[in-house]
């Protein structure tokens, strides 16, 4: 087969992800309290959510909706009847002892996600609530309760264990968020955990039938931490096997700083969680005419938009991929496109736009540079008042400043010298200060010119337009 | 049902009974099973399992707010919290 | 007094709502008989006052000028609710429940929230922790319950109506051992929102008063289709007082065949014979039907309603409300004791009971077993209302019995639900009527409708007692 180059050390990992993903909704899955991040404790929370004696849940029909607009970008089955189930357990920051989630039927169930041409398949993807946060630094002997993540829609979404190396899982992961960003239902920012992952690992010889045991890594809140993770427990599990141990069926939580899983403590029983249908919540039916409704009215795909950008506005195959790899990138560039020559647009967005990102990791639309800026700047290289070289640099006051290209480059004194005469009368001025350099060029030394060239640019301060130099410097050197 | 089976559900239901009380507990239990097992003699293969009476369906509301918060009122009515939090013993995880 | 003459009074202006509280709450005060958890006095006598002051607005309402008791499982806003539980002991709710909502609209005044088994879990009222109460016709018996307090209250003359809630008969039983009138609707007809969970697929609140005309009025207050409930019932809107003068013509009425066979006591049977006649007297035909999964019902709800309410009191863990143990090491131990020392024996057995029966292993043979039996119930009923109108049946096996009563079968309690679990499962609406006085207590009779026949029963049971006294009998 050819999958080998994921076996390590001869083992085959063998991966299966659990995401959860907040839904972006206006309020929670059950109550009418605001469905926010990063606002005061306990403020964003309802008699429901506190799960107050005599208090009933009724459903958000829009987190339907948004997990009804998954299963269609997955083309995944949606439920003709979904039905919610109570989840029973103890934990602080679980208001009610139970949590309301999907069991048996879900959703959505039977999903494809096509990561870099390989079919992952969805075995569900269901609604649930989010659980309260509880927080252990404020105090020596106590944890204090937050609740206003309680009750906050989520869509959790299974994989079948199809996943066979680390690298794999995080561009699974990236699809994912890539999906869930097109349809608009979650801002999939992992680090204020609005997607979050837990990994199913095991690992098994590659000719075996039979998967191993698997343990259950749970808090793993980035891509690098996803990776780590796993390539850890798997390792974890080689040395278990080798050494002739064997691999426990636990769950187990991955510490970033020491870069380790280790087992959640074992209790002195199992727990069971006693599911069964929610007595307070009716079966939700969910027709065509809905289903067709949602799908009429969905956001473009990443892989629609791809192929719509590669035809109107004439991107490579590379080049489409990368600027529809985000959402937000794309819009962007779509936006950009309309004042602007769009082959431009893509090449310095891939480039200089996206460096920059990089670098100092950040989104496009957390950065200073908006449509009209970059626009402004693309609009003076294509009519040539600054070269490429001085547009580097004005896209990076952009970067700073957020000024609008024009402006920059005014105030700076960046403009181009395209004019004939004074560039002809700086470059004499140069050849007359160097006139042992010109001998030499003139006897032979061909490389020498671009010294000139050099020169005439320092002279210029890099505005000289290097097409306008190389036609003078010829002529008066031939001369 | 057996002692071991006894501290499980005290375990599950998070109710602390003392052990010499144990006995006493399996026996009433017990006796309810009995009465519940008649249910055993019946022929329920064909039938489909009843929720809820009504079998109503497609209950839902819009997503619109309502602020019902009353953060003072819940940190003050709860056995312990301080302005912001509610407050319990250290969990270790 | 009974409603009809309490509320003339107001409407006639010859007592102030403020008279009528007063005089309601001085009986309240003399009190032997442990109805009452809470008296709200000073809340009372604002609100009546409130009231006077706009006479035009809450005089043609149902309940105006009426001074009402409430179960202790129904949330006031700011006022302690404690079902019966030492968890909730100090417990004040941040909201309102859509009953006493309704009711405070409806001009009804409340002056206490009655007395209950905790948590609405028992048959007698003996497991509250604010200890059992004692039924007005004898102070050494039981009121019946969960809904003790609020049958007393009204047997006793103390308020006109009540509220109750019935999960498994908690209105009807306590009703027919009082000698009151007590009606547990369809599923769904009246709103759940804000009154504590026991078994959600079946809690359903009801009223109780005197006589059906009572029930009646209280019951038009009650119902209301809830947008915070998903399990309530969108209907339109009826009048069940106005209803009560609607012509029933002749029905058909089914009756228990060999209902000698299900260990009913003489007392009851001769009653429940007597009934009988009367029925046929207004022209109803009597059509034997037969009943014999009745007593699987009882398996099916010692189930579901344990399942339920293990999960449903979850939220009782002494983190954000209610009691809390001071014995809290860590989060394991706050939990253990808090939940020991909140809940009374009773509570904590059908907690057990319910997280065995959805335990791993045990989900099949138990809980999915017992709603199949459920379905059963519901299909049988569905059968039989294809041949009848109504069903009519005793209330109780027995009358009113001894507080602490020994009993050589341990299961003797949970079997006397036997009549009134199938309406419960089925989410059918029953009424529990007076009908008749043995050993100089009452007895009481059933009528089980059709799903939303609650002007049905009302009607009817309103004919009996035209043509009756029972319900007229005091202690």
């Amino acid at each position: 087969m050819a999958q080998n180059d994921t076996l390590v050390k001869g083992w085959q990992p063998v991966i299966g992800l659990e995401v959860h993903v907040q839904l972006l909704t206006n309020t929670k899955l059950f109550s009418p309290a605001r469905n926010n991040f990063g606002e005061d404790a306990n403020t964003l929370v309802d008699l429901i959510d506190m799960g107050l004696p005599g208090v009933l849940p009724v459903m958000n029909e829009e987190a339907m909706r948004q997990g009804i607009k998954f299963g269609l970008a997955t083309s995944a089955k949606i439920a003709k009847t979904m039905i919610f189930d109570r989840k029973n357990y103890f934990y602080p920051d679980l208001p009610k002892g139970y949590q309301i989630t999907q069991l048996h039927f879900p959703i959505v169930r039977d999903g494809i996600v096509d990561v870099d041409g390989k079919k992952i398949r969805i075995h569900q993807a269901h609604l649930e609530e989010d659980a309260g946060k509880s927080m252990h630094d404020q105090y020596d002997s106590k944890s204090t309760i937050d609740l206003n993540r309680s009750g906050v829609p989520l869509l959790e979404i299974v994989s079948e264990p199809d996943i066979r190396s680390a690298a794999e899982a995080v561009n699974y992961l990236k699809k994912i968020h890539q999906i869930i960003t097109y349809l608009d239902i979650s801002d999939g920012n992992m680090s204020q955990g609005s997607m979050r992952c837990d990994a199913n690992v095991s690992i098994m010889r590659p000719d075996s039938k039979e998967f191993g045991t698997r343990a259950e890594i749970k808090n793993i809140n980035s891509f690098k931490f996803v990776e780590k993770a796993i390539n850890f427990e798997v390792k974890r599990q080689i040395k278990c096997l080798e050494g002739g141990e064997t691999v426990e069926q636990e769950t187990r939580l991955y510490d970033s700083t020491k870069d380790e899983t280790r087992s959640m403590r074992t209790k002195e029983f199992a727990n069971d969680y006693r599911y069964f249908p929610c007595p307070d919540l009716v079966p939700i039916n969910i027709s065509s005419e809905l289903i067709k409704d949602i799908s009429n009215n969905m956001d473009e795909l990443p892989e629609e938009k791809e192929q719509r950008f590669r035809k109107v506005y004439k991107l490579d195959d590379y080049e489409a991929k990368v600027i529809c790899a985000e959402r937000q990138t794309a819009n962007f560039f779509e936006e950009v496109s309309k004042n602007c020559d769009p082959k431009l647009s893509a090449k310095w967005i891939i480039g200089e736009v996206n460096a920059l990102l990089n670098k100092n990791n950040i989104s496009l639309g957390n950065s200073k540079i908006t449509p009209d800026n970059f626009s402004s700047l693309m609009a003076k290289i294509n009519d040539g008042t600054i070269s490429g070289k001085i547009a580097k640099e004005v896209l990076e006051e952009i970067w700073s400043t957020g000024k609008n290209a024009e402006k920059i480059i005014k105030s700076k004194g960046l403009e181009q010298i395209s004019d004939e005469a004074e560039l002809e009368s700086i470059t004499q001025s140069v050849l007359d200060n160097n006139s042992r350099q010109v001998e030499a060029y003139k006897s032979g030394k061909d490389k020498l010119f671009g010294f000139f060239v050099g020169q005439v640019m320092k002279e210029t301060q890099g505005k000289a337009n290097p097409k306008s130099i190389n036609e003078i410097l010829k002529r008066l050197l031939s001369g | 049902m057996d002692k071991i089976e006894l501290k499980n559900l005290l375990f599950l239901a998070k109710i602390g009974i003392a052990d010499k009380e144990h006995p006493k507990i399996i026996e009433k239990l017990t006796n309810t099973f009995d009465l519940i097992d008649e249910m055993n003699e019946l022929d329920l293969d064909k039938v489909q399992p009843l929720n809820n009476p009504l079998e109503l369906n497609n209950v839902s509301r819009k997503d619109s707010d309502n602020d019902r918060n009353a953060k003072k009122d819940f940190l003050e009515n709860s056995p312990e919290s301080d302005e912001d939090y509610f407050i319990v013993p250290k969990i270790i995880e | 007094m009974n409603f009809k003459t309490q509320r003339e009074k107001f409407r006639s202006k010859s007592i102030s709502a403020k008279e009528a509280v007063q005089e309601t709450i001085k009986r309240a005060k003399t009190d032997k008989l442990n109805i009452f958890i809470n008296c709200f006095e000073s809340e009372a006598l604002s609100k009546a006052e409130h009231i006077d002051n706009n006479f035009a607005k809450f005089k043609d309402q149902p309940l105006s000028g009426v001074p009402i008791a409430h179960k202790d499982i129904f949330c006031t806003k700011d006022l302690i609710t404690t079902c019966g539980s030492r968890m909730l002991k100090d417990f004040k709710p941040p909201y309102d429940s859509t009953v006493i909502d309704n009711c405070n609209n409806a001009g009804s005044i409340m002056i206490a929230k009655t007395n209950m088994d905790e948590f609405a879990m028992g048959s007698s009222n003996e497991t509250s922790f604010f200890g059992p109460v004692s039924n007005p016709w004898s102070e050494n018996l039981v009121p019946g319950g969960s809904s003790g307090g609020s049958a007393a209250c009204v047997a006793a003359d103390i308020t006109c109506i009540s509220t109750g809630t019935d999960t498994g008969g908690s209105i009807r039983q306590p009703a027919a051992l009082c000698g009151i009138t007590g009606m547990k609707p369809t599923y769904g007809l009246v709103s759940r929102w804000g009154m504590i969970a026991f078994c959600s697929s079946m809690d359903q609140a009801g009223p109780f008063s005197k006589d059906a005309f009572g029930c009646a009025a209280l019951l038009d207050a009650m119902a209301s289709y809830d947008l915070k409930d998903s399990t309530c019932s969108k209907r339109k809107k009826i009048c069940y007082e106005k209803s009560l003068n609607d012509n029933l013509g002749n029905l058909k009425i089914g009756v228990i065949k060999n209902i000698e066979d299900l260990g009913i006591h003489k007392n009851i049977l001769n009653s429940y014979e007597t009934s009988k006649t009367v029925l046929q007297g207004l022209g109803h035909e009597l059509k034997e039907i037969d009943f014999s999964e009745l007593s699987s019902g009882i398996c099916s709800y010692y189930v579901i309603a344990p399942a339920e309410c293990s999960s449903n009191l979850s939220r009782f863990d002494g983190v954000k409300f209610g009691h809390r143990s001071a014995k809290q090491k860590d989060i394991s131990e706050l939990y253990m004791q808090t939940r020991s020392e909140g809940f009374g024996d009773e509570v904590k057995k059908r907690i057990l009971i319910g997280t065995h029966v959805l335990s791993a292993g045990f989900y099949d043979a138990y809980y999915l077993k017992a709603q199949k039996v459920r379905r059963n119930i519901k299909n049988k009923f569905e059968e039989i209302f294809k041949d009848v109108d109504l069903i009519f049946m005793p209330t109780t096996l027995d009358q009113a019995f001894e507080k602490n009563r020994e009993s050589s079968d341990p299961n003797r309690m949970y079997k006397e639900d036997l009549l009134t679990i199938p309406a419960n499962l089925a989410g059918l609406p029953a009424i529990s009527f007076p009908n008749g006085l043995k050993n100089n207590l009452p007895t009481g009779g059933q009528l089980v409708g059709n799903y939303f026949s609650e002007s049905l029963l009302l009607n009817i049971t309103n004919k009996i007692q035209e043509v009756t006294d029972w319900h007229k009998m005091t202690p």
